[in-house]
């Protein structure tokens, strides 16, 4: 296949930090080889990158550009967290940034520790993108249960369009405990945020993870989780898509102890022409552990949403436990809802199910609230929050659910510029 | 062990014929080896076609020529080499099989007598007789168990044939062997073949296209209620329709009919690739029901030598009000690729999918159904239960979508799997694609295993392992069992405990 005007600028950009240089060449001659997937691709089939990145991206590194401060202030985590680590352009902003003052938190970013021991993704060619150019990102060390919740900002500024791209890796120690609060959000002009997390849970580890996905109007956001779980480790993942022209939002999350758990929720609310896609793939590799996914999706205008998850019990994970639920909710006669909830099973004492509903508002909810009362507009804007918030209740998080309830509040009021 | 022993039962279907001597005198009819446009000319001359079938089947030879075999299915079998078999020959004489019952495995014939199915029924499912030639059994006076009696009696095939024309006669139904059709009614055949399922829609239903044998023709007139259940099974010469099999049902408006395909009993056949067509169109306010038993070889112990079982099946519901029903028990065949269709185009139409699909052994099973809401206030209904047992793999495979205009869709599915054994696997893959909001769909699956306190239950009360997995599983499923025709529910019941033969223990 041709290189597309995307493929052809990350084919030619070579000035990249220092480090990791080997599995940095392999991840990009794999891409080379793979190119952006298609709809051809299964995994892709809703959301075809290849014509949605229809522009040449050219990769950049720090150069600030537009007001940075106003969009740090998107976050909505400001004041539930006590610190903050902010990328900029992809590019670790000391200045913005207050570390932690926590002994069991240890951080080091790409920039200052090249040798960073990343596990490539190789099958997945938005991991190879990934590390084939990431510019920097954070080792976070947690060795003890951690109170406060670390931030995480990523800016994404730029005044052409450009690619920026961060890669952490989040490892607990064994019975360590912490929360992680991360934004993501952009300017104005068109770029590609290409942001990946690894996470790995030692024995007994708790982590708590929640994203608010604000991308710029005309901002492509390519997220990706790498979780590898250990014995009674429990991971919470929670990602609230709001912003941005496409976000495709993918979680891999990989059982290697037993008696582990993990929750990957989320929430969309779309409008105007925004396209996010979510694409989860469970693996149970080992008996008794537990998965959970939930996601509650609204689409106005003409939005499409999309839910992929595959759950795979392999062959001797037995007392596999894996529950997936998709709930859309159309608001307009162009938005759009694809869903594949799938299951893989080699394993025959287990207890797997999903459910995947679409629909619209139900004229009985609304007749009941605007019989008391409430205007249209206002009854509308209750039940839509209502559906979205349900979602909420799997962050554990009180402040953050508060957050969140009120962002989807005010939704329907607020403008898409696209 | 027990799992050798089902698979016996079935195993001497598709090696017996060498078993019995397969010396066949060199036959006349044969076209030569592959496929080329002068093979497809021997085809359609052969049947005596008109000019515009054969430029038809040239067309879809063209176009398979340029296609690629699909590999999106969940099942791993070796390649077919599609040169490397004959696409036509005459019907296979009787002479190679087994000459009466007394020659048939006894097994095999033990699987028949579970299955409640008379001896001279066992004699064309067994390949001693085709169903129109006369039964062998009065001469050569075998031993008939007493029970089976009466039911024989009654069971001729050759004078049910007859007077079922009759009757159907009498009702405007026609009811024949596309074959036939093409020469009677050639307006009706060019109308609608080709019309549900395209020419070039997929690799397999191309080459059916390119080269069906032969199959069903049924045209049910406007307002009649077909008065009796049409069944490929007493349809003269059916046995020999051979690998590539066609069929085209039209139900014109306000029309009803039920369609039963395949029987419960194991299918001795020669061929091992069937790449089957099915077509049904429904007019305004008319209503089909499509029932399938297939059972055909699955294949020995390491799972060689089975069916390859590649069909497409599609229903469009052309006019409004119409519906359409699909039923299926799968539990034969090596590998199955098979998912029966519903396009939702008239307002108010509504289609059904029942599905039941057993694996056993090495089976691999990749079914489901495609519901495609077009038209307003269209309804669906999927109901699929999987059973694997063995090392089978069992795959539900389905998409569910509704087009911007079919305001008010509606859909309901449940996919339920069911594991026996911790070798084989069940596998969901669902699509659901919701382009207006007001479709409302829903969308379940579970997958579990027999729990021990249901066998508890059951082996407390004296019922053994067999029996009590026959059972339960029988309850697993009934919600599929009761959508079917009275002739195969029973049958059905029994078939799956057959099927699942040796999966405990």
């Amino acid at each position: 296949m041709n290189r597309t005007p995307a493929e052809q600028t990350w084919d030619e950009f070579d000035t990249l930090p220092s480090g990791f240089a080997d599995i940095r060449k392999t991840a990009a001659d794999n891409f080379k080889s793979s190119g952006l997937p298609t709809r051809r691709v299964e995994e892709f089939k809703w959301t075809d990158l290849r014509r949605l990145i229809d522009q040449p991206y050219p990769p950049i590194i720090g150069k600030l550009h537009g007001d940075i401060d106003a969009l740090i202030a998107v976050s909505p985590f400001a004041g539930i967290a006590k610190n903050r680590l902010v990328f900029i352009n992809g590019l670790f902003d000391q200045a913005r940034s207050k570390m932690p003052d926590d002994s069991n938190v240890t951080i080091t970013t790409l920039s200052g520790k090249p040798d960073m021991d990343f596990s490539l993704k190789a099958d997945d060619p938005l991991d190879n993108l990934n590390i084939a150019y990431a510019s920097d990102g954070a080792l976070i060390r947690i060795s003890g249960k951690v109170k406060d919740p670390i931030e995480l900002v990523y800016i994404s500024s730029t005044k052409e369009p450009a690619t920026v791209t961060t890669r952490n890796i989040i490892e607990l120690d064994e019975g360590a405990e912490a929360t992680i609060l991360e934004t993501c959000t952009g300017g104005k002009s068109a770029y590609v945020s290409n942001n990946a997390t690894e996470i790995r849970l030692a024995k007994g580890a708790r982590l708590d993870r929640v994203r608010l996905l604000d991308d710029g109007p005309l901002g492509i956001q390519l997220s990706n989780l790498i979780a590898d779980l250990g014995e009674n480790s429990k991971l919470a993942d929670f990602t609230f898509i709001i912003g941005g022209r496409t976000v495709r939002n993918q979680g891999f999350a990989t059982f290697t102890g037993q008696h582990a758990a993990v929750n990957i929720s989320g929430a969309y609310m779309l409008k105007g022409k925004q396209h996010a896609d979510t694409t989860l793939v469970i693996d149970h590799a080992v008996p008794s552990c537990e998965s959970r996914e939930l996601f509650k999706c609204v689409m106005d205008d003409t939005s499409r949403g999309v839910f992929q998850a595959k759950v795979i019990v392999a062959r001797d994970a037995q007392k596999s436990d894996g529950q997936q639920t998709a709930n859309a909710l159309l608001l307009s006669d162009t938005a759009e809802f694809d869903a594949k909830p799938e299951l893989e099973i080699y394993a025959d004492d287990v207890l797997c199910g999903h459910g995947a509903t679409s629909g619209d508002l139900d004229n009985n909810h609304l007749f009941y609230l605007m019989s008391r009362g409430i205007p249209e507009s206002r009854a509308r804007a209750m039940l839509i929050a209502a559906f979205a918030s349900s979602s909420f209740e799997e962050i554990s998080n009180e402040a953050v659910r508060e957050k969140f309830n009120q962002i989807a509040d005010g939704w329907l009021e607020r403008q898409m510029e696209v | 062990m027990a799992d050798i022993d089902t698979i016996e039962r079935v195993k001497e279907i598709e090696v017996d014929k060498y078993k019995y001597g397969f010396e066949s005198d060199i036959e006349s009819d044969l076209a030569p080896k592959g496929l080329s446009e002068d093979v497809i000319r021997f085809i359609s001359d052969k049947k005596g076609e008109p000019e515009w079938m054969l430029e038809w089947r040239l067309d879809a030879y063209r176009r398979w020529r340029t296609m690629s075999e699909p590999t999106w299915a969940k099942v791993n079998y070796p390649k077919v080499d599609f040169d490397d078999l004959y696409y036509y020959s005459a019907p296979k004489s009787f002479k190679d099989g087994p000459q009466s019952l007394e020659d048939v495995d006894p097994e095999l014939l033990a699987t028949y007598e579970k299955l409640g199915i008379s001896l001279k029924e066992q004699e064309v499912l067994a390949g001693v007789r085709r169903s129109d030639e006369p039964s062998k059994l009065e001469s050569n006076g075998l031993d008939i168990p007493k029970g089976a009696v009466a039911v024989d009696a009654v069971f001729d095939s050759v004078s049910v044939v007859t007077t079922f024309k009759k009757e159907l006669a009498k009702a405007g139904v026609i009811f024949c062997p596309i074959s036939e059709a093409l020469r009677d009614h050639p307006d009706l055949v060019k109308k609608y073949l080709g019309s549900v399922v395209p020419v070039s829609d997929n690799f397999y239903a191309t080459l059916n296209s390119a080269v069906f044998s032969d199959g069903s023709f049924v045209y049910i007139p406007p307002g009649v209620r077909c008065p009796m259940e049409l069944s490929t099974y007493f349809r003269i010469n059916e046995k020999n329709t051979g690998q590539f099999e066609r069929t085209l049902i039209i139900a014109d408006k306000g029309s009803y009919v039920s369609y039963l395909e395949g029987c419960t009993a194991p299918m001795r056949d020669e061929n091992q690739l069937h790449a089957a067509v099915v077509e049904l169109v429904l007019l305004e306010d008319a209503e089909i029901k499509y029932s399938t038993v297939q059972n055909w070889y699955p294949g020995d112990a390491e799972g060689k030598g089975g069916i390859y079982n590649f069909v497409t099946k599609r229903a469009d519901c052309r006019g409004d009000n119409s519906s359409v029903s699909w039923t299926q028990v799968e539990t034969g065949s090596a590998v199955t690729w098979k998912y029966p269709s519903c396009i939702l185009r008239g307002d108010n139409s509504s289609g059904e999918f029942y599905s039941i699909a057993v694996s056993n052994g090495y089976q691999q099973v990749d079914s489901g159904t495609k519901m495609i809401h077009l038209g307003k206030n269209t309804s669906s209904r999927i109901i699929s239960k999987g059973i694997s047992a063995g090392h089978s793999d069992n795959t539900y495979r389905g998409i569910v979508s509704a087009h911007r205009k079919a305001t008010g869709a509606r859909n309901f599915t449940q996919c339920d799997s069911l594991l026996i054994g911790d070798k084989c696997s069940a596998h969901t893959v669902p699509y659901i694609e919701a382009k207006t909001p007001t479709a409302q769909f829903e969308h379940e699956a579970t997958t579990s295993k027999i729990s021990d306190e249901q066998m508890f239950y059951c082996q407390a009360r004296g019922i053994n392992e067999e029996e009590a997995v026959a059972l339960i599983v029988n309850g697993f499923a009934r919600d599929v069992i009761q959508k079917l025709p009275m002739e195969f529910m029973a049958e059905t019941q029994r078939l799956i405990g057959i099927s699942l033969e040796g999966s405990v223990g």
